[in-house]
């Protein structure tokens, strides 16, 4: 459904969602990241985007997979250790950072479904805030399939329109929360609808960056996997985890146990994120590393996201946040890089 | 001033001549003002170099991934690698060359100096232009810099948006060089270690309640580790589990190592990282600031490795950088060493 | 799937045989699971051994899934996990989890002839699809091992070996003379070449350290053996064994999902990454 909300009357929704838990964009010297709110007021819609995204409330950096422990009464005992199903609410989300939530979604559902992934996923629901300027000079969501008022994996979409929100219910989630403040909103005029679809379009124009013809990628990456194209390009990587870390679509991740006591043996086995630039990431405890340098693991990233996982699922593994390209230290930029891979040896 | 012409030229001939393998500077990127570095083969493409006050890079960081390569190849190219630097990168030089990282042959350096001025910080100009975004960058007269938007070119007192560390910088022309462009100007310092007195005056809680909101803040990209000239060790306290592993390395060796640090990026795990790595800096680390300007989520790096710093001046009158020769300020003990500490 | 696929199942460890001692062990553990459950697989399949405090390892499971007593797997010691495993005593507690991975077709092989050819501790995935066919004897055509080691003390299952002998074909080798020895002295490859075996309607399997593996294929193709006649297991550094962790992959293939059993035809056809 789509209704109007005034930006006065905001704070007083949020007021009514008390028994879920709100995350909302928060300033912290100068940047920007995701953190739970205390006050309604204090939501800043003003905020270019977060340098971590959503991704980390619902795929966190850090989770406990299970405990192990050891007494004389009851031997070796494994406690599976669940996230709790705690009702959240995000708000503020980027279309690109809404679309990444589709693609880890694949990742970690398919045959074996991830219990610690979905138990968060399926509890928090994801407000959307279309982007009416580009939040970054890098943006290119557009070249990915996606754009700056994309519906895709969020519950609520909203659009800025000055005085007031124009808010659009996508899924049952969302409809659930507009009524739990039904009295805030209002039904939109033809010109609050005309004034959104206008924002819509401009927003789409203002975006600065683009990949030419993204499409032709896929297919010109298959035969590239030997090229000494990728020598060239990661010549300037110093492989640190900015890109990985970062990327809203990432989702690699490592398991290692952490003992709190060895006798009687007491632990934990903990889940954190990992990274395919780091040059142990592959590496065999032969010592054997299929990936022993940088061109290789440049090339990992980028066939990962552009042609693996396009023939696995039908997208690309990237929407088009800019992320990685503003913060790398040596300003590697993979819209260059693709750029010249679809021009490449013409 | 410096002129980039002259820079090219002088590089064109390293690579005519043969003198280099090739020539490492700063080329344009593709986006925004900072440039990327440039790793030029051939003397046609000399023009890609550039020099601006947005080249904030430590290039001599990738003297490590030379000699890395350098040590796989059988039979090597023993030319040396052409750099181009600024002054504090020239220092960072000194001290590889002091550690017996490299050798001094293995660099050939063309030294730039930064004159009255330095190089910009990012966020400081973007806050002077208020959400316009620059496109180019250049020195101008007078200690300004020339910014040019959309909109037009706009000129800015250097001072103004300096990058922090160039306001406490010690050596604004190369301490090192094979050639040196530029003159030899020395900007006036009255207090090198002015950033850290208010942290250092604070009390104990106050300052644990600063760095513990700081470090929680931390998701060990290793970004400031990566791009830090001195971390060159095959393996980091970080990551003891994983680098120098060979066929040759024992099950014993492997199931024996201990793991200094967990994986999570906890606030005991991130603690021990950043004050292990700050302590493994101390008496090496030249500030040219790359671990600040890198960290993703603003992590106030530079305090640490200052403070570091100044005790190193203050207890050993040690300074970084200027002598290739002197001794490494944690190998080497001295009759007047302090000893109050000794009871 | 209900059960979360990050928990493993306690399991005993019900027998441990030391093969090969000195500088590079190989230890054959058996284990059974504590809580009474349906695990089953299907040859070739893997399982991630827990041992709690140290980590995991994803270790190919040798025994037959006719074998329903236990699940047998022949470690070499090689690292944090596998050095604790062998520290072990019978009755310690491991966790299990899985099974993981694709499986040999061996449905497919039905009227075929099956060569296994196997290198020092190649022979464990092996053994597992070798004692399958021989469970079902009748569906397949003559059964042939080509395997060798270094020496004669680095062999594997030295004594099942000789029980084969009676039921099939067993053709052993070390790398260099040794007193005492009467077979094949030379590397597994040679070894092939060698005996010849005939392409015609066969399929091989070969497992081994990679560069034994590289020159087995090289030997069969030379005699005629086409890359779909050509299957082996890869190896690659795993954490999750599910597929999501993102460690494993050669090019669009996760090796602990759509592998570690691959074709010659079809590894052929990946990225050469591994």
């Amino acid at each position: 459904m789509e209704k109007i909300l005034s930006k006065k009357s905001f704070p007083q929704w949020v007021k009514k969602l008390s028994s879920y838990t709100i995350y909302a964009p928060v300033k912290k010297d100068d940047l920007w990241e995701y953190d739970v709110i205390d006050k309604p007021e204090s939501i800043d819609f003003d905020y270019p985007n977060a340098v971590l995204s959503p991704k980390k409330i619902i795929f966190p950096q850090r989770e406990i997979l299970l405990e192990f422990s050891s007494s004389n009464e009851e031997g070796l005992q494994v406690k599976e250790i669940l996230p709790g199903e705690t009702p959240s609410v995000i708000f503020g989300v980027r279309p690109c950072d809404g679309k990444a939530l589709t693609l880890t979604d694949k990742v970690f559902g398919g045959d074996f479904q991830d219990p610690y992934y979905w138990n968060r996923r399926n509890s928090i629901i994801v407000v959307g805030l279309s982007c009416s300027i580009p939040p970054s000079p890098d943006c290119f969501c557009l070249s990915v399939d996606g754009s700056p008022h994309s519906r895709e994996g969020l519950d609520i979409l909203m659009t800025d329109l000055g005085d007031r929100y124009f808010t659009e219910t996508l899924t049952k989630k969302g409809d659930k929360l507009i009524n739990l403040a039904k009295n805030l909103f209002k039904p939109p005029t033809t010109k609050d609808k005309k004034d959104a679809q206008k924002i819509h379009v401009e927003s789409e124009k203002k975006i600065n960056r683009q990949i030419k013809a993204t499409k032709k990628i896929p297919p010109k990456l298959k035969g590239m996997f030997d090229s000494p194209f990728w020598d060239e390009e990661s010549l300037s990587c110093i492989r640190c985890g900015i890109c990985t870390y970062l990327c809203p679509t990432c989702h690699c991740f490592d398991i290692n146990d952490e003992v709190s006591s060895s006798s009687p043996i007491k632990g934990q086995r903990i889940r954190t994120w990992d990274n395919c630039q780091f040059p142990d990431f592959t590496m065999h405890s032969s010592g054997h590393n299929p990936r022993p340098d940088r061109a290789s693991r440049l090339r990992q990233r980028i066939l990962h996201k552009f042609q693996y996982f396009v023939e696995k699922h039908k997208n690309y593994q990237c929407t088009g946040c800019g992320r990685c390209i503003s913060k790398c230290p040596v300003g590697i930029d993979i819209i260059e890089v693709l750029d010249k891979v679809r021009d490449y040896g013409s | 001033m410096v002129r980039v012409e002259d820079i090219k030229k002088e590089a064109k001939k390293a690579l005519e001549e043969e003198k280099v393998k090739y020539i490492i500077g700063y080329e344009k990127g593709a986006n925004g003002v900072l440039p990327i570095p440039a790793f030029i083969k051939k003397p046609e493409d000399i023009d890609r170099i550039i020099w601006d006050p947005a080249c904030v890079y430590n290039l001599s960081r990738f003297l490590l991934d030379e000699k890395r390569s350098k040590s796989k190849e059988k039979e090597p190219d023993e030319r040396p690698v052409g750099l181009v630097v600024k002054g504090c990168d020239s220092r960072a030089i000194n001290v590889l060359i002091q550690e017996k990282f490299i050798n001094r042959e293995d660099v050939y350096i063309i030294g730039i100096s930064c004159e009255n001025t330095g190089v910009l910080d990012e966020k400081k100009l973007a806050k002077k232009l208020k959400g316009k975004q620059p496109e180019k960058t250049e020195f101008g007269e007078k200690d300004k810099f020339i910014i040019k938007t959309k909109d037009g070119k706009i000129e800015i007192p250097a001072e103004e948006i300096l990058a922090e560390r160039c306001l406490e910088c010690k050596a604004n022309f190369p301490v090192v060089y094979d050639v040196l462009f530029g003159e030899k100007v020395k900007r006036p310092l009255e207090n090198p270690f002015k950033s850290i007195e208010k942290m250092d005056s604070l009390p104990k809680e106050e300052k644990w309640a600063f760095w513990k909101e700081q470090i929680d803040k931390c998701i060990r990209c290793y970004a400031c580790r990566s791009v830090c000239p001195m971390c060159y060790c095959d393996e980091c306290v970080a990551d003891t589990i994983s680098f120098a592993v060979t066929a040759d390395t024992t099950a014993e060796e492997k199931a024996q190592k201990i793991k200094w640090i967990e994986k999570s990026p906890v606030s005991s795990e991130n603690f021990v990282y950043h004050l292990v790595r700050a302590i493994h800096l101390a008496g090496r680390c030249i500030d040219c600031g790359e671990c600040e300007r890198v960290c993703p989520v603003d992590i106030p790096l530079r305090f640490l490795n200052k403070k570091l710093e100044k005790e190193a001046k203050e207890l050993f009158g040690y300074e970084v950088g200027f002598d290739p020769d002197q001794p490494s300020l944690v190998s080497c003990f001295k009759d007047e060493d302090p000893e109050d500490f000794i009871r | 799937m209900d059960h979360n696929a990050y928990i493993p199942r306690l399991a005993k460890l019900i027998d441990i045989k030391e093969e090969v001692s000195g500088a590079r062990p190989i230890k054959t553990f058996r284990t059974e699971f504590f809580i009474k459950n349906d695990f089953s697989f299907r040859c070739g399949q893997c399982a991630m051994l827990s041992v709690f405090g140290k980590g995991e390892s994803m270790i190919s499971i040798s025994s037959s899934p006719l074998m329903k007593d236990y699940l047998q797997f022949s470690i070499l010691k090689m690292g944090r996990v596998t050095s604790s495993l062998h520290e072990m005593q019978i009755g310690d507690l491991i966790g299990i989890r899985g099974p993981y991975g694709n499986g040999f077709p061996i449905e497919d092989w039905k009227g075929k002839k099956l060569i296994f050819i196997g290198g020092g501790i190649g022979l464990a995935p092996i053994w597992s699809v070798l004692h399958t066919a021989l469970g079902k004897k009748d569906d397949y055509g003559d059964i042939t091992l080509i395997y060798g080691a270094r020496t004669s003390k680095d062999l594997v299952f030295r004594e099942e070996l000789e029980e084969l002998r009676k039921k099939m074909t067993v053709h052993l080798s070390v790398d260099v003379e040794e007193q005492g020895w009467e077979e094949f002295v030379g590397f597994v490859p040679q070894n092939v070449t060698d005996k010849k075996p005939s392409p015609e309607n066969a399929i091989t399997v070969t497992c081994g350290p990679p560069i034994m593996i590289k020159f087995v294929i090289q030997a069969l193709e030379e005699l005629g053996f086409k890359d779909e006649q050509i299957y082996t297991t890869v190896e690659n550094k795993m954490k999750c064994g599910i597929g999501k962790c993102g460690r494993c992959n050669i090019g669009l293939h996760y090796v602990c999902k759509d592998g570690p059993v691959y074709s010659w035809a079809e590894l052929k056809k990946l990225p050469q990454e591994y």
